[in-house]
C-alpha cells in the first residue's frame, strides 16, 4: 500500500465517519459567500443606505469569519484527537512526522477544498433567494439578480484558506508534541478521574446557582430607576455580565454535578437504566466541558437576546410609527395639507381629514398616576407636568362638563408610570385651575410626536373646558405648533400610492409626516440589523451544535464498553437507546435552557427601549432557536443507536 | 443425579465466509448441573472462550441448540435473549466490566434495577452478597477507587445477586495477583456451596480449575476429556489437571 492508497482509504473512512463535519464546512462557506455576495452587490446599496449600514456588514462579515475559523479549529481539534491512535500506528510501521503530516495535509485538502467549492456553488445559487428575503424584511422595492461575484468568490478563498493553513499549522504541532505511547493514551488523558463530589464542589456549585439568580434580580432593576446616572447603570450591566457568565461557568462545573449527585444519594445506589446512563455520565463530563458549554450558552443567549430584541423592534415598527404620525399622513401647515388633499382627489382617493387644535397646559396627576421610577430621574413633576390638551369636537367623541379622558398609552408608559382606574386631576392655567374627573384611559392615537413629546398621552376636555383653558394659556410652555392636521384614508389599499404622491410632493425636511413611510423607514432600519443578527445567529448556531453533536461522537465512542457491559447484564438495545434519549435531553437541554432563560432575563431587562411588543416576538425567537437545536440533539441519538447496536 | 441446568448439543460456530471458512466449534455436547462448579480449560486458541460466548448467548452458534432450564436459548430472537440473560444468566470478566461511573453498590444493583426488584428486597440482597464477598465497607467507592481483587470481587456480586440459573466467568483471576485470585476463588466456591450457584469458568490457570468440581479441556474445538474432582484433595487435583493438561499441550514428551 503506497501513500496515495493510504490517504484515500482513510479519507473514504473519515467521509463516513465525520458526514456531519463535512456537511457544517459547506454549509458555512455557503453562508459566509452568500454574504459576502451581498455585500458585494450593487442592489444592496440602497439597503445598506448609509455609511452605518455598509459598516453594519462588513463587522458582521467579520464576525461570521470569527466563528466560523473558531467552529473549524476546535473540531479538526476534536477530529485529530480522535484518530490520535492512527496517527500512533503509523509512526509504529516507520512513517516520519513530516510524512504523517504530509498524508494529513494532502487528506485535508481534498475534504476541506471540495467542500469548500460545493459551499460556494450553494451559496451562489441560494444569494438571490436571501437577498431577495432581505429586500423583503427591509421593504426594499430592489431587483435580487443572481450574479455571480468574483471578489466573493475570491474573498471566500482567501478566508478558507487561511483558515486551512491554521488547521495545517495545528495538526503539525498536535504530531510534533506527541510520542507514539502518548497517542495511544491521548483520548483517556483528556477524561476526567471519576471522583466522589468534593465539598469545594458543592460550595461553588450553589455558587453557581446563587450568582446566576442575583445577575437575574439585577437585570430586572436594571432599568427600574434604581440605577440613576449613566455610570451607575453601565457598572450594573458590566455587573450583571460577570455574575451571569461566572455563575454558568460555575453551574456547568459545579451545579450540574451537585444537583445530580443529591438525586443520586436519594436512590441510594439503585438506579435505573435510565439514569445510568444520563445522571452518572453527565456528572462526570459536564464538568470537564464547562469551559466550552459556557461559551456556547453566553453566545446564544446573546443570539436569543439580540434576535428577540432587533426583532421587536422591527415588529414594534408600524405601531411605532403610530406613536410618532397622528394619522395615515399628518401635517401643521394649511397650505401643505391642502395641496396633498387635492393631491389626494385628483386621484381619486378618498379620505377624512382631523384638523385639532392642541393646547399643551400643566396638569396634576399626583392621584391618578402611580410612578414606578424613583423620586429623582423623574425629569418632571408628577404635580406640574405639561400635557396635551384638545377638544371632545375635534375627533368627535363625547366628554361631559368636569370629565378627562386620556388617550396615547403604551405597554412602554405603563412600565413606568402606571395609570389608576379613576381619580381626580387638575388642569393648570395661568391664573385658574380645573378640577377634572379622570374617566380613564383609551390606546388610540391621535396627535404626532411634536405635541406628545414622543408618548405623553392627550387629555380630552369637555369643548367649554377647552375654550376656557385656551383664554387662560401659559405662553411659555406652549409648542412651535398648535393645530394638528390629520388625514385618514378611508381604503387601506391605496395607501402605497398615497405615500408615493406624498413622497413626490414634499421634501424630506418639512414637517410633514407619513405614517407608512415613517414605519418602513423603521423596518429597513431594523430589517437590515435583523437580518444580520438573524445570519450571525444561524451560523452560529449550527457551528455551535455541530461541536457538541461531535462531543457526542467522542463519548458514545468512549462509552461504548459500557454499553457492552449492560446490553450482556441484559439490558435490550431498546432501554439503552431510552437511556440515551434521557442523557441527550440533559445534554443538550440545559444548555439551551440555561441560554434561553438567560436570553429571557435579557430581553426582560430592556425590550421597552426597542419596541412596544415583546411576548409574541420573543417566543417566536425562541421556538425557532429551540427547534433548530433539536435537530442536533435528535442527530446525537441516532448516532448513538449506531454505537449501541454496535456494542454486542 | 440433579437436574441439567444447562445443555449442550452438538453445537457448531464458524468464522468467516464460505470461501474462507473457520471452524472454532466442531460439535461439543455439554451438559451442567444444578450447583455445579464446572471449569472449561484449553490452550489459547483452543476455543474456550468462544463456548462460553456461544453459550452465555452474547455469541450466536452456527449449529447445534443450547438449552437452560429447559429452555432453548438457541432459538430465541435478541430481545427474548436480553430478557432471558436478564433473569437467568450472570457474568464475571477478566477485565472486571465495571461501569466506572457507578459507585460499588450502583454496579451490584445494576441486575435487580432490570428486574424493577423492590428497593427494600434490592437492598437486603445487595447487604447479603457484599458481605459474603468482603466488600460491604466500599460500597460507595468508585471502581478506580479500589484494587483489582475489589474490583473482580465486585463483579462478582452483580453476577450472583439476582441469583442466576448460572453464572459464567471468564478468566477472572487473569488479571489478578495470586493472594487476590485466591481470595476471590475461594469466595467463588463458598458462594457456590451455600448458594447452590452453578458456576461455568474458563480458564488457562490450573489452580484456578482446582477450585472446581469438575474440568473439561477443550482441544481444537472439540471436548479432549474431562477430570472430575470427587473426593480427592485440591492438591491431587491440582495435580492431575497438570498432568491432563501437558498431555493436551501437544509438545511430545516422548523424545
Amino acid at each position: 500500500m503506497n501513500i496515495n492508497q493510504l490517504i484515500l482509504s482513510s479519507l473514504k473512512k473519515n467521509l463516513k465517519n465525520y458526514y456531519l463535519y463535512v456537511f457544517a464546512l459547506i454549509f458555512t462557506v455557503a453562508l459566509y459567500f452568500a454574504f459576502v455576495t451581498l455585500q458585494y452587490d450593487p442592489a444592496m446599496d440602497e439597503t445598506k443606505g448609509t455609511i452605518k449600514g455598509a459598516a453594519a456588514i462588513r463587522t458582521a462579515s467579520i464576525l461570521l469569519v470569527a466563528i466560523v475559523s473558531i467552529f473549524l479549529l476546535y473540531a479538526n481539534n476534536i477530529f485529530i484527537r480522535r484518530r490520535s491512535k492512527e496517527i500512533g500506528l503509523f509512526q509504529l510501521v516507520g512513517l516520519t512526522k513530516g510524512k504523517i503530516l504530509q498524508i494529513l495535509t494532502i487528506e485535508n485538502l481534498i475534504l476541506y477544498f471540495s467542500s469548500t467549492i460545493i459551499g460556494i456553488f450553494i451559496g451562489f445559487s441560494v444569494s438571490k433567494l436571501i437577498m431577495m428575503i432581505l429586500f423583503k424584511i427591509t421593504k426594499i422595492d430592489g431587483i435580487a439578480a443572481l450574479s455571480f461575484s468574483l471578489e466573493a468568490f475570491i474573498q471566500t478563498l482567501i478566508v478558507f484558506s487561511v483558515i486551512y493553513l491554521f488547521i495545517i499549522l495545528m495538526n503539525w504541532f498536535f504530531i510534533k508534541k506527541q510520542s507514539i505511547l502518548s497517542l495511544f493514551r491521548v483520548k483517556s488523558s483528556t477524561e476526567e478521574k471519576v471522583k466522589k463530589v468534593s465539598i469545594f464542589e458543592m460550595i461553588y456549585g450553589i455558587a453557581g446557582i446563587l450568582l446566576i439568580i442575583l445577575g437575574y434580580y439585577i437585570s430586572s432593576k436594571l432599568f427600574g430607576g434604581d440605577f440613576v446616572s449613566l455610570n451607575e447603570l453601565f457598572l450594573a450591566m458590566v455587573f450583571i455580565l460577570a455574575a451571569v457568565i461566572i455563575g454558568t461557568y460555575l453551574f456547568y462545573k459545579g451545579s450540574v454535578r451537585f444537583i445530580f449527585y443529591l438525586i443520586r444519594k436519594k436512590k441510594d445506589g439503585y438506579l435505573n437504566i435510565n439514569e445510568v446512563l444520563s445522571l452518572s455520565s453527565i456528572m462526570f463530563r459536564m464538568k470537564s466541558n464547562a469551559l466550552l458549554l459556557t461559551i456556547i450558552t453566553t453566545v446564544s443567549a446573546l443570539a436569543i437576546g439580540l434576535l428577540s430584541l432587533s426583532y421587536i423592534s422591527y415588529y414594534s415598527a408600524e405601531e411605532n410609527a403610530e406613536y410618532v404620525v397622528g394619522g395615515d399622513f399628518a401635517f401643521i401647515d394649511m397650505k401643505d395639507s391642502e395641496l396633498f388633499k387635492a393631491t389626494l382627489a385628483e386621484h381619486q382617493i378618498d379620505f377624512i381629514e382631523r384638523n385639532i387644535e392642541v393646547l399643551q397646559v400643566e396638569a396634576n396627576l399626583e392621584n391618578i398616576i402611580v410612578s414606578n421610577l424613583d423620586e429623582s430621574i423623574l425629569t418632571s413633576d408628577l404635580t406640574r407636568m405639561p400635557v396635551p390638551v384638545i377638544s371632545e369636537k375635534s375627533i368627535n367623541m363625547d366628554v361631559s362638563k368636569g370629565e378627562v379622558r386620556f388617550t396615547g398609552y403604551n405597554d412602554m408608559l405603563n412600565r413606568f408610570l402606571t395609570f389608576k382606574d379613576s381619580g381626580n386631576l387638575e388642569l393648570i392655567g395661568k391664573q385658574h385651575t380645573v378640577p377634572l374627573t379622570f374617566k380613564g384611559i383609551q390606546k388610540d392615537k391621535y396627535l404626532s410626536y411634536y405635541f406628545t413629546a414622543g408618548g405623553i398621552p392627550t387629555a380630552i376636555v369637555d369643548d367649554t373646558v377647552f375654550q376656557t383653558l385656551k383664554k387662560d394659556i401659559d405662553p411659555t410652555i406652549q409648542g412651535e405648533y398648535s393645530l394638528h392636521i390629520g388625514i385618514d384614508l378611508n381604503e387601506d389599499d391605496k395607501i402605497d400610492e398615497a405615500a408615493k404622491l406624498f413622497t413626490s410632493s414634499f421634501h424630506e425636511d418639512t414637517m410633514n409626516l407619513s405614517r407608512i413611510e415613517r414605519s418602513d423607514e423603521q423596518k429597513h432600519l431594523y430589517g437590515l440589523t435583523m437580518f444580520i443578527v438573524g445570519f450571525l445567529g444561524l451560523t452560529f448556531l449550527i457551528t455551535s451544535g455541530c461541536i457538541l453533536y461531535f462531543k457526542q461522537m467522542d463519548e458514545s465512542e468512549d462509552e461504548k464498553s459500557n454499553y457492552t457491559i449492560l446490553r450482556k447484564l441484559g439490558f435490550t438495545d431498546g432501554d439503552l437507546v431510552k437511556g440515551i434519549q434521557a442523557k441527550q435531553i440533559f445534554n443538550f437541554g440545559i444548555p439551551l435552557l440555561v441560554g434561553l432563560l438567560h436570553g429571557y432575563f435579557a430581553v426582560q431587562s430592556g425590550w421597552f427601549l426597542f419596541g412596544t411588543e415583546v411576548w409574541t416576538p420573543m417566543i417566536i425567537v425562541m421556538v425557532l432557536y429551540t427547534a433548530l437545536y433539536s435537530i442536533f440533539g435528535i442527530l446525537s441519538v441516532i448516532y448513538y443507536k449506531k454505537v449501541i447496536k454496535e456494542a454486542l | 443425579m440433579g437436574m441439567n441446568i444447562l445443555e449442550a448439543n452438538k453445537i457448531h460456530k464458524s468464522y468467516g465466509n464460505k470461501f474462507n471458512k473457520q471452524e472454532v466449534l466442531m460439535g461439543i455436547d455439554l451438559r451442567i448441573e444444578q450447583g455445579e462448579f464446572v471449569s472449561i480449560m484449553g490452550a489459547s486458541g483452543s476455543g474456550k472462550t468462544t463456548l462460553l460466548n456461544v453459550l452465555s448467548s452474547i455469541d450466536k452458534v452456527s449449529d447445534g441448540t443450547i438449552y437452560i432450564e429447559g429452555k432453548e436459548m438457541t432459538a430465541m430472537k435478541e430481545k427474548q435473549l436480553a430478557e432471558f440473560r436478564k433473569h437467568y444468566l450472570g457474568f464475571i470478566f477478566q477485565d472486571y466490566n465495571l461501569l466506572d461511573t457507578l459507585t460499588v453498590k450502583e454496579n451490584i444493583l445494576l441486575p435487580l434495577s432490570i428486574t424493577k426488584t423492590p428497593k427494600r428486597a434490592a437492598e437486603e440482597k445487595f447487604k447479603a452478597v457484599a458481605t459474603d464477598l468482603g466488600i460491604y465497607d466500599i460500597k460507595d467507592k468508585y471502581p478506580n477507587e479500589i484494587s483489582g481483587g475489589q474490583k473482580q470481587r465486585t463483579s462478582a456480586a452483580r453476577a450472583f445477586i439476582h441469583e442466576p440459573s448460572i453464572i459464567f466467568a471468564d478468566e477472572p483471576t487473569g488479571a489478578l495477583d495470586s493472594k487476590s485470585a485466591s481470595d476471590l476463588l475461594n469466595k467463588l466456591s463458598d458462594l457456590n456451596q451455600k448458594r447452590k450457584a452453578t458456576i461455568l469458568m474458563v480458564t488457562h490457570d490450573p489452580v484456578a480449575s482446582s477450585y472446581c468440581s469438575r474440568v473439561i479441556f477443550i482441544k481444537d474445538g472439540k471436548i479432549y476429556t474431562q477430570l472430575n474432582k470427587g473426593e480427592q484433595s485440591r492438591q491431587i487435583f491440582f495435580q492431575d489437571i497438570m498432568k491432563t493438561q501437558a498431555v493436551l499441550g501437544g509438545v511430545p514428551h516422548e523424545y
